[in-house]
């Protein structure tokens, strides 16, 4: 095991370490204060203590104060503590079908990863980009986009990684100096951001919110729905953002002929494509097709985990080696944030804070959607996109309910701006993993992040205008 | 009677044994534990010839007194040695072939020579006087059951390790990592290292993290036997550098390093005392006069009269310092830098009251909680 020794004064190394402690403490007691007081008029005790362990929860993913997937076991464990529900009912949340859908969609991702089939992907779809520097952006931002498709962002991210720093190196691009060694890694992350929103499969959080609408009994999304809603927007950021990325930062190489040989370097080590491999892009292939066709007859839950038994069935990966890799926490994390939407629906907390408190500040459906994704795409730059998921949902279908709105409408509005996180490296995975090359800094990135979210914001109230409609997803109800 | 000169004497002279002594009068290593006026501890050797000490310890009903030739006599206390050096390990080992217990801490003797014992003379410190060869091996677990007897026995609070003499880029950190993670394991005691400089500082990272709580660098790497370093001034800028980052790493106070006083002109000595205090580095005089009878004998040029102008030094600079003088507590053979407190007219300001409240029970628990606190806050997985 690594060690550092921190060697600042002992008053900040203990500020640092346990300002947490206080914090819980002055939490804890505002959780008793407030648990001794009355609700206020129009709101029932059960819901005044659904919206206390709402906004607990909402302090500790936004301050991440806890893990998220430990704020997510607080959220099961919080109602019954307070009266709320009894625990059975609190804990039942965790077995609806989106928490499942989303475990499946990891799981398939996982074996994904650790069969190498998505590095050999990655690795087929980089090859002709070597022909010239604009090429391989274009390439790079290709390949994580359609790898987000069908596989979670950070993940697409995490696997290519790795090639662009082969990539770089090979080109001899120095960190912190190289414009170029900088646009491949925003291109890589950028284009795992643009292809997350594309399906429901590029990130859980789109299950989540799906998930939220379910349980709050308000309908669902079909596979084949989200990705056609989504697709022209992601077309037109895709562009825009090959276009930002060669425009803003000066291609300082002339050639990138040496990229190629790498590449081919990798793809030989890959070796031949093994049977397991087909039958995993079968399965994937074959899952998608169900999702888009099937999703709605036998429930997408239900998909997921059959191509994972098959998946188990076949021994396309041994269970032993996936769950070393699986994001578990994820998963924890979602059964809670589901668990607390619910309660304030059931409760009318939610309904009561969005009457009190947003209600008279909008005016119109239109004004709550634009209003909804700008705050979303402007939190999610310093929040976990599913924090701001489980956070917007529920409140927004509240207001949605006032307004006379399709719920719907919300989760695709916040759903997909949650996920469209350019500039800060806690704001998604993908963009963390593309700082830690060391190539980017944040002052390098900030304007062009900035001009992407505004520009993606723009194209997602363009599509609610003048695609959604077309789909049958109106704005004004 | 100055006792902290008294002390200086008795470490130079030894004692000469006179009427009704209880037998055994001395601890396997030789060393008769006497417990002076004032609470001051020493370890005194036997003087086997008799004739050269002017001190003759004897026994008066229950009272023990030492007789000053041309002088009063001193009541002391004397320490009977440890019933536990008798006492065996589960595998067999003699405790009193694995460690030496020198006031409130224990020096594990060394597998491998020391570098003091190297030169062929006894090692009062490390108890490794002998042929270190016809030791017997021991394993870490061994050590922890010979410190869990002595603890039955008497408080300790430091368990001390030497390195020995190791030219490996880490300084001897890894040849000790096993012994300090099952000491680590089993008991609440403080650790130290005697160690060599290391190449880099990521050694002295390690060094802290793996559980030790103090590291002696020694300045004076005396033996007669060896030819003047040809790297002498490269490894003396090496050691400095590396005491000085240590003193980043390790509490203040807890970065030792021992001088030997009377091998060098005394001002030399001097000199290196400022040099280490300025560097926030505690320098430990060790005062180990060769015996009588050995050829260094001759070449020792600090008589007990010479030195307490360089104890009262070290006294003084460190209580105008902030630097912690409470690693060394009772050591009893050598004179502590608290104990140089009889040699000069400064107050001890609040060290005194401080090191007499460590040796309460509270203060045990505080002083290792806080060296516990300190690592888990200051050490962080990279």
């Amino acid at each position: 095991m690594q060690y550092k020794i921190d060697t600042r004064p002992l008053p900040i190394v203990i500020l640092a370490r346990w300002w947490r402690f206080p914090v819980f403490v002055l939490l804890g007691y505002t959780l008793y204060f407030c648990f001794g007081q009355q609700p206020p008029e129009g709101l029932s005790l059960e819901g005044y203590r659904a919206l206390i362990v709402f906004l607990t929860c909402l302090v500790l993913w936004v301050t991440h104060l806890l893990p998220l997937p430990v704020t997510g076991l607080f959220a099961l464990v919080a109602p019954p503590l307070l009266g709320v529900m009894k625990a059975r009912e609190a804990f039942s949340f965790f077995g609806s079908e989106p928490v499942f859908f989303i475990m499946g969609v990891f799981i398939l991702a996982t074996a994904l990863l650790k069969s190498g089939l998505s590095t050999r992907m990655a690795l087929h779809l980089l090859k002709s980009g070597s022909k010239s520097p604009k090429r391989l952006i274009l390439q790079v931002m290709l390949t994580a986009a359609l790898l987000s498709f069908v596989m979670s962002e950070h993940a697409v991210a995490a696997m290519m990684f790795p090639l662009i720093v082969i990539i770089t190196k090979k080109l001899r691009l120095s960190p912190q100096q190289s414009s170029y060694g900088r646009t491949l890694f925003v291109a890589m992350a950028w284009g795992c951001v643009i292809g997350g929103i594309a399906t429901m499969l590029g990130g859980a959080r789109v299950p989540l919110a799906v998930g939220l609408l379910q349980e709050a009994g308000n309908g669902t999304i079909a596979f084949s729905e989200w990705t056609l809603s989504m697709m022209p927007a992601v077309i037109v950021l895709f562009g825009f953002c090959y276009f930002l990325l060669t425009r803003f930062y000066p291609i300082d190489v002339d050639t990138v002929s040496e990229a190629d040989a790498a590449i081919d370097e990798q793809i030989r080590d890959c070796g031949r494509l093994l049977m397991e491999e087909k039958f995993l892009a079968l399965l994937i292939v074959a899952a998608i097709a169900c999702w888009i066709f099937l999703g709605a007859q036998l429930g997408m839950a239900t998909i997921a985990i059959l191509a994972v038994v098959l998946l188990f069935m076949f021994r396309v990966v041994e269970w032993k080696a996936l769950q070393e890799l699986m994001e578990w926490g994820v998963i924890l994390m979602y059964g809670g944030a589901i668990a607390i939407s619910s309660i304030l629906n059931s409760t009318g907390a939610g309904l009561w804070v969005t009457q009190k408190y947003i209600i008279p500040h909008l005016s119109s459906p239109w004004m709550v959607i634009i209003v909804l994704s700008l705050l979303t795409i402007l939190l999610t730059e310093a929040m976990s996109n599913s924090a701001v998921v489980a956070i917007f949902v529920p409140i927004g279908m509240s207001i949605a309910k006032q307004f006379g709105m399709d719920p719907r409408v919300v989760v695709f509005a916040v759903a997909s701006a949650s996920g469209l996180a350019y500039a800060l490296p806690m704001s998604t995975p993908s963009v963390a993993i593309a700082y830690s090359s060391g190539y980017l800094k944040l002052k390098e990135v900030v304007v062009p992040a900035a001009i992407m979210a505004a520009v993606s914001w723009l194209a997602l109230m363009l599509s609610a205008r003048f695609w959604w409609p077309l789909l049958g997803i109106h704005v004004g109800g | 009677m100055n006792i902290a000169l008294l002390k200086l004497q008795l470490l130079y002279s030894g004692i000469r044994a006179g009427q009704n002594l209880p037998n055994p009068l001395t601890n396997p290593f030789g060393l008769v534990h006497l417990v002076l006026p004032e609470g001051v501890t020493v370890s005194v050797h036997r003087n086997e010839n008799g004739t050269d000490s002017p001190f003759t310890l004897r026994k008066d009903g229950a009272q023990f007194f030492l007789d000053i030739a041309g002088s009063e006599s001193v009541p002391v206390q004397w320490t009977p040695p440890l019933h536990s050096y008798q006492q065996k390990t589960s595998s067999g080992v003699l405790v009193s072939d694995i460690l030496t217990v020198h006031g409130d801490f224990i020096a594990v003797h060394p597998t491998h020579a020391c570098r003091f014992g190297q030169s062929g003379l006894s090692c009062r410190y490390c108890g490794s006087s002998r042929d270190v060869s016809q030791h017997p091996p021991f394993t870490p677990r061994d050590l922890v059951e010979a410190i869990q007897i002595v603890e039955q026995e008497k408080r300790c609070d430091l368990v001390s390790l030497s390195s020995g003499r190791v030219d490996t880029p880490d300084g001897g950190v890894e040849r000790l990592e096993k012994w300090v993670t099952e000491i680590r394991k089993h008991l609440n005691v403080l650790i130290a290292l005697d160690l060599v400089p290391p190449e880099t500082n990521d050694w002295i990272d390690k060094t802290y993290a793996m559980g030790v709580d103090a590291l002696y660098y020694d300045s004076d790497f005396f033996n007669p036997n060896d030819e003047p370093r040809k790297d002498f001034e490269k490894h003396k800028v090496r050691q400095l550098e590396a005491l000085a980052y240590a003193r980043r790493i390790f509490p203040t106070g807890a970065v030792l390093s021992h001088l030997v006083i009377g091998l060098e002109p005394l001002e030399e000595t001097r000199a290196s005392i400022d040099l280490l205090i300025d560097r926030g580095v505690v320098p430990v005089l060790a005062y180990f006069p060769p015996y009588d009878g050995s050829n260094l004998r001759s070449r020792w040029t600090a008589t007990p009269e010479q030195a307490r102008e360089i104890y009262a030094h070290l006294y003084e600079r460190l209580v105008r310092t902030r630097i912690n003088p409470h690693w060394v507590q009772q050591y009893d053979v050598v004179l502590t830098a608290l104990e140089g407190r009889f040699f000069s007219n400064e107050s001890p300001r609040y060290h005194l009251k401080l090191k007499n409240f460590y040796e309460t029970s509270y203060g045990r628990a505080v002083r290792f909680s806080l060296a516990r606190l300190r690592r888990h806050l200051r050490v962080v997985p990279a």
